[in-house]
Parts: structure tokens; sequence; C-alpha cells
């Protein structure tokens, strides 16, 4: 593991925060130093972890439908509403 | 004597008898939260009209019928809010109950109010919420501990009887250190998640902070058992916890990881924990020093995995179908990022920030598979400790509750602050914490036990014994 | 190959189909089309906080059952991982899929000759009938459905978290004629083992294309460029006939391709840029921590194996050799299992097997019956094929008995007795009445005695006409002939 680049702009970009330049700044140096602080994780030899084996009981779920909410219920959060849609600024591919 | 500053055990006894009714404990609390919640502010929203409603519509014959319960503002309740502390779930209501909330209300609780977090319970001092501090009831210019500091706090400040919490690096265990309660970290899978907002799946578990034990107790028989609907839990049913308390410790195996007494670790904070490994010693139980050598790369393990399932997991707080959404938003892009800009506080942006780093391309293999590793590595570790031990003793917290604002600016700092839980959750075994002194200052000092995956029962005997042994239990933070 | 030969096409395919199940890949809302926005929802599939996911064991076992219809390997263990990228009609924002461990890696699909365009099937190309190569099938959730108004998109989440299977081929394909034969053919297969209806109008199949072209001959793979908003399978071929042109226009003038997403308009005819390489997702995969991995060896594969159908290429192949229909005609009765089940309970009643399917794929079915509600018994085709084939009436007389058969459905025997057509197959009858013909006729007479062979046919008319139309054509040419002593 080099020197880790964390460049926060563009990963701010990744995870839709648009970010001040006062915070880019400051999570850079604050991150940095977190980053650091995991760099001692590469030495640490890890060629024989013992796989978590999957479990054998059934953890699925029957085709059988179950109650969905009521169309107020599910809209009832939505910022923007019209004919049951939940709206949106015009997306544009 | 209040209610309020009963145990919901003798509560649920004076119930049965009919010498109280539901309605005069919630009445009581109120009265101590009109005292007292102004300074301590442990709560996000509290429904006094609908409290007593329930109070007085409560099944008494139900395993906590007619108890107030607190929730951490992060659980799922039907018609409620769910603000986790955070501007960006301003206004929302939950269409539907968490299963843990729908398991207390079938068991006949009632619930209170709502209590403060960190923000999405990111952080170990609720100094992170967007709905103001919760001050330690102890000394109300300290921290409660976090992220389930207002419920730490209210059980602790009797304004609460007990709480619901959730624990993901120690959320539960160490506020409950910081405040003097006990708090309870199931193993994972032990308690649905189902309808907890997800901060790190894979480390996430709700568990009740309580004033005794035995309640605690109480609380995890209610909410224990395998859900359909999380397919994280585990398969066993439901089961009853300290039914028939031994009291005794003798012949239990506990060991003292080496690691958790390090030089430089708070002197009164070490004292008082070894006092308590000295009493389970004269108690007739066999005290073993046992080793977790991984235990330094615990935080950085923890904060690189919870940090990445969190990145994906507040990836649908975006304005679009729910809670706040940013004004006049141009396009789509812009709704995204002045929404999520505007609504996550800087911890949030943070944690945010460093997991989508470390699972973006190019740097997944050395952080994310990395981490993943080690933390198999780490759950080894237990799992051989528990060879030869039955019980692991450690500390809570590497210090007791410091001032506000003293690490606010330090993110690094109040991560390391973390050292003694957050293995815990990264084996995904057991752990409570109850009160085992108190400093020079009236302090807490908590102290950690930790059981093996699924050995509540033992822990919570244990546990038990130690607290009905000693009277820091009893003892209230000044008025 | 292009018209010029210089320039070959590689095409590889990346087509989502949706399962047919009753409820949704992760939450029990029902998994159905066309209701009102938004009534089919739950905090699963709309991503409130606090909700999770649970797998769909139906939707599991029809994707192993696809693997094992197209000789796939079924993974042992299956597991889900997290797609992360922001986009409105995304739930949670992360899409659950699968990355590392898909359910079925390898297969192939075999290119059914009748499913290429009907003026290519004479093709060496379709002839050839190509195995193309699958990489993987993975199973993963539908995203939500947006509507486009003027200033503002409107979302329905109903769609939202239906399983999907995402079939990936090998870039085995090399024309826009193999492309749309290839979605023909898989859709076949589906159909077969009732895992989807895969119906491109409602969005049940999908499909995008990655196309490249290189010098015939080369080896090395040319740009990639990928196409989306392929909304049909003629809509593929006709998008790949445009792109390959556009891409061989672009590298014979000595230009280079960008390695991009380009957007196909079907009004428009062309594609256009919508992303290039460097504006592509990085989509952070890792293992849903919600999700345990799923273990296939512990019955659900053995479950599977229990629906696996005859498949479509070997209930063609043994049409043609047991029942002796025509390539075509199997393929016809393959693509409509009820149709086949109809055909097959008729041939089973005769020995005529392919006289049958030709009443059946001729006749019959330009009427457009239901053939798992008809009336018109299965057997009474039969009998008529029997009929006509042992001579007891002509071919012509055949026609009025199916057409009274469809309009009253009775058993054909009796029609012909009832519509009075019993062939007049007597010898003497016959002969009388060729005598009565060649007296009648004896331009015609002398003109075939002359050598215009056709000249019978006058006489046979006279024949038919006598007998009103009951005389067996084939005894009266003889009897004719021997009569006219030539």
């Amino acid at each position: 593991m080099s020197a880790p680049k964390l460049n926060v702009s563009d990963v701010a970009t990744l995870a839709r925060l648009a970010l001040t330049k006062e915070e880019t700044e400051k999570f850079t140096a604050q991150l940095g130093q977190v980053l650091g602080h995991m760099e001692a994780l590469s030495k640490i030899p890890t060629d024989n972890v013992p796989e978590v084996h999957p479990p054998d009981h059934p953890v699925l779920r029957k085709d059988v439908p179950s109650p969905s909410l009521s169309v107020e219920a599910a809209l009832s959060n939505a910022p923007a509403q019209a004919n049951d849609l939940i709206v949106v600024p015009k997306i544009v591919e | 004597m209040s209610l309020a500053h009963e145990t919901i055990a003798s509560l649920r006894r004076r119930l049965a008898k009919k010498e109280i009714k539901s309605r005069d404990i919630v009445t009581d609390l109120l009265k101590e939260i009109d005292a007292r919640e102004k300074t301590i502010h442990a709560y996000t929203h509290i429904d006094r009209e609908a409290a007593l409603r329930s109070a007085d519509q409560a099944d008494l014959s139900r395993p906590l019928g007619g108890i107030p319960i607190a929730l951490k503002d992060n659980l799922n309740a039907t018609g409620d809010p769910c603000t986790c502390s955070s501007k960006i779930l301003e206004g929302y209501k939950s269409p539907y109950d968490a299963t843990a909330v729908a398991r207390l209300r079938q068991a006949g609780a009632v619930f209170l109010g709502r209590t403060n977090m960190d923000e999405f319970a990111m952080g170990s001092s609720t100094e992170n919420s967007a709905l103001g501090v919760t001050r330690n009831p102890w000394d109300s210019s300290r921290i409660p501990g976090g992220s389930s500091g207002g419920s730490a706090a209210a059980v602790a400040g009797r304004i609460a009887l007990a709480a619901l919490g959730s624990d993901t690096g120690g959320s539960i265990r160490q506020p409950a250190a910081l405040c003097g309660c006990v708090g309870l970290k199931p193993t994972y899978g032990r308690i649905s998640r189902f309808g907890l907002v997800a901060f790190a799946s894979s480390l996430d578990q709700i568990g009740p902070l309580t004033r005794t034990v035995e309640d605690s107790a109480l609380l995890l028989s209610s909410l224990c058992g395998h859900d359909p609907r999380d397919n994280t839990t585990d398969s066993r049913p439901a089961e009853s916890f300290l039914a028939e308390p031994t009291n005794s410790v003798k012949g239990l195996k506990v060991g003292l990881p080496k690691e958790y007494f390090i030089p430089g670790m708070d002197g009164e904070t070490e004292q008082a924990v070894r006092a308590a490994a000295d009493w389970f010693r004269k108690n007739g139980a066999e005290i073993k020093e046992v080793s977790l050598p991984l235990t330094p790369s615990a935080i950085a393990v923890y904060y690189i995995l919870a940090t990445a399932e969190a990145s994906a997991n507040l990836a649908r707080f975006d304005g679009v179908r729910y809670g706040r959404r940013a004004a006049d938003p141009k396009d789509v892009l812009d709704l995204y990022q002045r929404t999520r800009e505007e609504g996550f506080g800087p911890e949030v942006k943070r944690r945010i920030i460093l997991g989508t780093f470390v699972l973006s391309a190019g740097y997944t293999d050395a952080y994310y598979r990395k981490a993943q590793k080690v933390r198999g590595l780490i759950r080894q570790d237990f799992e051989k400790a528990f060879q030869d031990c039955d019980l692991l003793l450690t500390p809570t917290s590497p210090e007791p509750a410091f001032q506000l604002g003293e690490r606010t600016q330090d993110p690094l700092k109040m991560y390391l602050a973390d050292v003694f839980t957050i293995s815990v959750n990264l084996a995904g075994t057991c752990g409570i914490s109850l009160p085992c002194g108190f400093t020079k200052s009236n302090l807490p000092i908590g102290l950690q036990l930790i059981g093996p995956r699924f050995g509540e029962e033992k822990m919570l005997q244990a546990a038990h014994a130690y607290e009905q042994s000693h009277d820091f239990w009893k003892r209230m933070p000044p008025s | 190959m292009s018209a010029n030969g210089k320039w070959e096409a590689v095409i590889g395919l990346e087509v989502h189909c949706q399962v047919r199940t009753a409820t949704k890949m992760f939450c029990g809302c029902a998994n159905q089309y066309g209701d009102s926005p938004n009534t089919h929802v739950c905090p699963v599939c709309l991503g409130l906080p606090g909700s999770l996911p649970v797998p769909n064991e139906e939707a599991i076992r029809k994707t192993i059952l696809t693997g094992l219809m197209l000789g796939c390997r079924i993974a042992p263990v299956a597991r889900f991982d997290r797609k992360n990228y922001f986009y409105p009609d995304m739930p949670k924002n992360y899409q659950i899929s699968q990355y590392d461990d898909p359910l079925c890696a390898g297969g192939s699909v075999g290119l059914d000759l009748f499913q290429f365009p009907k003026e290519l099937q004479e093709t060496e190309e379709a002839q050839a009938r190509r195995k193309i190569r699958l990489v993987r099938i993975h199973l993963e959730e539908d995203v939500a459905k947006s509507f486009h108004f003027e200033e503002r998109s409107g979302i329905d989440f109903n769609r939202a978290g239906t399983p999907l299977m995402e079939i990936v081929t090998e870039a085995d394909l090399r024309t826009p004629g193999e492309a749309f034969a290839f979605l023909g053919s898989l859709r076949q297969i589906l159909w077969a083992g009732g895992v989807s209806d895969a119906d491109m109008e409602k969005g049940q199949l999908r499909c995008d294309v990655n196309v490249s072209v290189r010098p015939a001959g080369e080896s090395k793979f040319g740009t990639k460029v990928e196409l989306k908003n392929l909304n049909s399978i003629s809509g593929v071929r006709r998008a790949l006939v445009h792109e390959i042109a556009r891409q061989i226009a672009v590298v014979e003038k000595g230009g280079s391709l960008v390695q991009e997403t380009r957007r196909w308009d079907d009004n428009a005819g062309a594609t256009f840029t919508m992303r290039t390489k460097e504006q592509a997702h990085d989509y952070r995969y890792f293992p849903d921590p919600d999700l345990l991995p799923v273990r296939t060896d512990r019955g659900l594969q053995d479950t599977a194996k229990k629906s696996v159908p005859e498949l479509p290429s070997e209930m063609q192949e043994r049409l043609v050799r047991d029942f002796g229909v025509t390539a075509y005609q199997a393929s016809v009765l393959t693509a409509d299992r009820v149709l086949c089940g109809y055909y097959e309970k008729a041939a089973a009643a005769t020995k005529n097997k392919a006289a049958v399917a030709n009443w059946i794929l001729n006749d019959f079915l330009s009427t457009q019956p239901d053939p798992a509600t008809t009336p018109v018994k299965p057997e009474y085709f039969a009998e008529l094929a029997d009929l006509v084939v042992a001579g007891k009436i002509n071919s012509a007389q055949g026609k009025k008995v199916f057409a009274e058969l469809v309009a009253n459905p009775t058993s054909p025997h009796d029609l012909v007795k009832k519509l009075g057509l019993e062939q007049i197959s007597d010898t003497g009858a016959l002969a009388t009445m060729c005598d009565e013909a060649i007296a009648a006729n004896p331009r015609s007479v002398e003109d075939y005695r002359a050598g215009k062979m056709n000249a019978i046919n006058a006489l046979k008319g006279f024949v038919m006409k006598k007998s009103q139309g009951k005389a067996n054509p084939v005894q009266i040419d003889e009897i004719l002939k021997q009569k006219l002593g030539g």
C-alpha cells in the first residue's frame, strides 16, 4: 500500500457531495491522518485467513406475495409528487 | 420514591400486584423529564399524550406490559419521526415498524419518546447530532458518549426506565460506561436489524440500555429471535435470558486480554477494572491473562469496513423519495449534491468520503479487501481466546467522559477512543458494559464483559452476579 | 462481413430478462406489469431507511433452470454484491447484483435457423446454425421506471426490485442477422422453461450491444462501442446495421473510434454519444453484507433439474425425425407448446403424421384457433388426413370437409356422409363417366392423341363436373389414359 492518493474532490463527486473548498481542504488533512493510521494493515500477513462458511439452513424467501404499502403511505414522505409518481427534475440521459 | 427511579423488574411486580398503573409510571417519568430534560437534552421527540394513551391501553399480562421504553431516533416506528439526528431526515415519518419495535409492542411496552444520537450513529460523543448535544447527567459539561448518548443519558438521568440503542463499534456500551448504566450489545444476528437505519450492515446491532442487568435480560428476551425479514439473523428462535440467576461466578474462566491494559491508560479506570477482576477471583472465578494480538489493527479495520458499508447505506439519502430536498434544484445532479451537502453533518460527510475512497477503483484491494481479511483474523483471535475462557473482562472505555468540544476538531483522536469496544463488533460476539466504579470527580467507570457468539446467558449471569454484589448500580447522578 | 469482405463485425450482447415470479427479487411485493403507479411498493423496494432485502427462492431456482437449459456451470455458492451508482430510478442508489460469484457461468445458445429474418434463412450464415457462447448469467434487481415530461420526470417504483437475469455472451456474433436470431432463439428457450415471458414491448427483455469492427481475418479486437436504448429485436438489428456501417466508414477513412456508449434513436435511425470511457461509472462493487451467501447444492439445483423441459432444438429434431414434419413446421410447433401438444395428440391417432401437420399448420392455423380450448378435437384431423390419403375423398373435397369441420366440429367421417362427398372410386362407374367424357370432347381427344398432353385436363374436368367433384382424380387419370391409348 503506497501513500494513499486521496483526492477528496473526485471522491466527493462519486458520492454526490457538493463540498465547499474549506471542507475539501479540512477533510483532506483529517482523512490523510486517518489513512496514515491505516498503513500498518499492509504489514499483516493475510494469506491464511479462514473462510466463513455460509449456513446450511435455508435463508431464502418463498415466492408468496405480502401486502404492499398503500399509494398514500408510499408517497407520504415524497418531497414532490404528481399523479402518483415521485417527481424529480427532468432526467437527461 | 418516584417510579422513575425503579427498575423494570420491580415495576412489573408492582403492576402485577395492581399497586400501580402504567399511567403512574409515565406520569412520574414526565415529571422527571420536566425537571431535568432541559439540561440533559436526551430526547429528540416526546409524545406525552400518545404515551399516556398507550399506558392506559397496555396489556399487563405481557412480559413488558405497561413499561415505558425510549427508542433511539434511528429505529422506525409507524407514524413516528425517524430523524437519526440528521437534517436530511427532517419531517420523515415512518410508514412501518422495525421488527425490534414491533416485538416490544407485542410485549406490551409503551413508547415514551425518541432519543438523541450522533448523526446516523457516527460518533462517540453525541456531539455530531444536528438536533443539539446531549449532556452527561453526572456532569453537564461533559459528553454522554455516543452514538446512543441520548439513550444512555436518559436511563442514567432517570428520565427513562430503559431505552433501545444501536451499537456498531461501541455505541451502546461506551455511552453506558460514561453515563453509569448497563448497555448490552448482543451477538451479531441475535436481534433483527429490520427497521434500524443502517450504518454498517455487518456490524450494527440493536441493544438495550437499562438500569440493571436483570432489566437488560428482560428486554433481550423480548427482542431476540430469528426474523425472516433480516437475512442476517440467526435461525435460533427467541429465548429467555437470566430466567434463573445463579448469582455465582464460581468456576468461571475469565480472561484479561493484555492488549486492553496498556501503559498510559487512565489510572482510575484501570484501578476500577482491576478491582472488578479481583472480585471475580475472590468469588471463585479463574482469572487468566490472554492475548488478542490484532487489537492494535482493529480501529483501522473498523474504519475501513464500517465507512465502506456506510457510504453505500447512506447513498439512498438523496432527496428523491423522502426526507429533505434542496430547494429549486436545477437538475438531478444538483438535487443530489446540494441535498446531501446541506443535509449531512461534517462527520457523516467525512465517513462517506473515506468509505467511498476505500471502495474506489484502484484502492479496493489495498483497503477494503485487506481489511476484510484482517477482520477474519480478529475473529479468529476471539475464537482462540474463548477456547480457554468463558468470558473476557476489559474496561469499556480507555477513560471517563471528556469535556464537550474537547475532541470535535480531532477525528482521529475521537476514533481511537473506540479501541476497547470495536473488536467485539468485528468479531460479531456479545458484550455488556456495567458500572464498576466512579472517579474522584464522580464520573462513572464502565466494566466490559465479552462473551463468545451466542454466549449471552453466561455473560448476563456473571454481570448480574457482579452487579448485585456492588452498589454502583444504585448510585444516582446529582439532581 | 461487410459487403466488400474487407471488414468483420464483432458483436457481444448483454441481455436483461425479467424472471416470471409472483413477487419481487428481495421483497414480497407483487411482480406485476401495467398496474397504477406505486401500488406495488414497500419499504424494501422503495429503499426506505432501515429496510433489508431477502432473496426470492423461485427467482434463484428459475435462474439455475435457465443455466441448466443453456448448458452453464452452476455455482455451488452464489453471492450478491452491491453495484454503486446514483440514478433517480435506483431506490437505494446501489443495485443488488452479482459480481464475483454469479449463479451461472459458461453455456451457449444455438442459433435456430427459423429465428433468422425470413430473407436470410437461405443464407450460409443462417444454415450454419452456430452456437454462441455465453460468459455468465447472474441475478439482480431491476430499477424503477421513469416517465419524462417537459421539465420534470416522474418515477414509478412498481418495477423496482423485479428479479432480472443478466445474460452476457462472448463476442461470438458476427452479423446483425445473427444478433436477431440469437434473441429469438433465446426467447424460445426462456418460454420453454417458463422462466420469462420475454416481451420486449413490456420491458421484460432488454438488450445492450457491444460492437466493434476489424479487418477480416484479424484476431485483435477493434475499439468497442456499447449501444443502448434498443427496444425491439428488429431494433437491435437496425441499430447494428447502422453502427457497423458507421464504424467501417470511420476506419476506412483512416480515422479512429472512441470507446464509448452510444444511444440508438430508432426514429432518427442513428446512434449518438451518451458517455465516453472516462465518464464511465466506478461501481465500487463489494459483497452485500445484508445477504448471506446462497448454497445451491443443498436442494435448489435438484429442484431446478426436475423442471428442465425439452429444449426447442431437441423438440424440433424429434418432430422431424418421429413425425416427418418439415424443419419449418417443427419450428412453428416448437414456438407454441400448446399447439404442439394439440398436434402431437392428432398425430398419435394416425400413421399420416406429416399430412396431419399440413392440415393443422396450413389450414387450421389460419382460422386463428385457440388450441387449448377449441371444440375441434385434434383426432378429427387424424381422421381427415386418413380419409384423403386412403382416397375416400380427394383433396378438394377434403378442403370442403375442413371448412365444415371448423364451423360444426364433428367427426369428419360423419361430415363426409352429411355432405355427400364420398369419392367415387368404383372403377366401373368411373369408366362409364370417362367414356362419356371422351364421347363429349372429340376435339380434346384428337389434341391429346396428337401429342398435346394437357388436353386430358378438359376430359378430367368433364368427369369431375359430372361426378360433382367426387371422382377420384388419380383413378380417372389412369382410366382416361388407358382408354385414350397413350
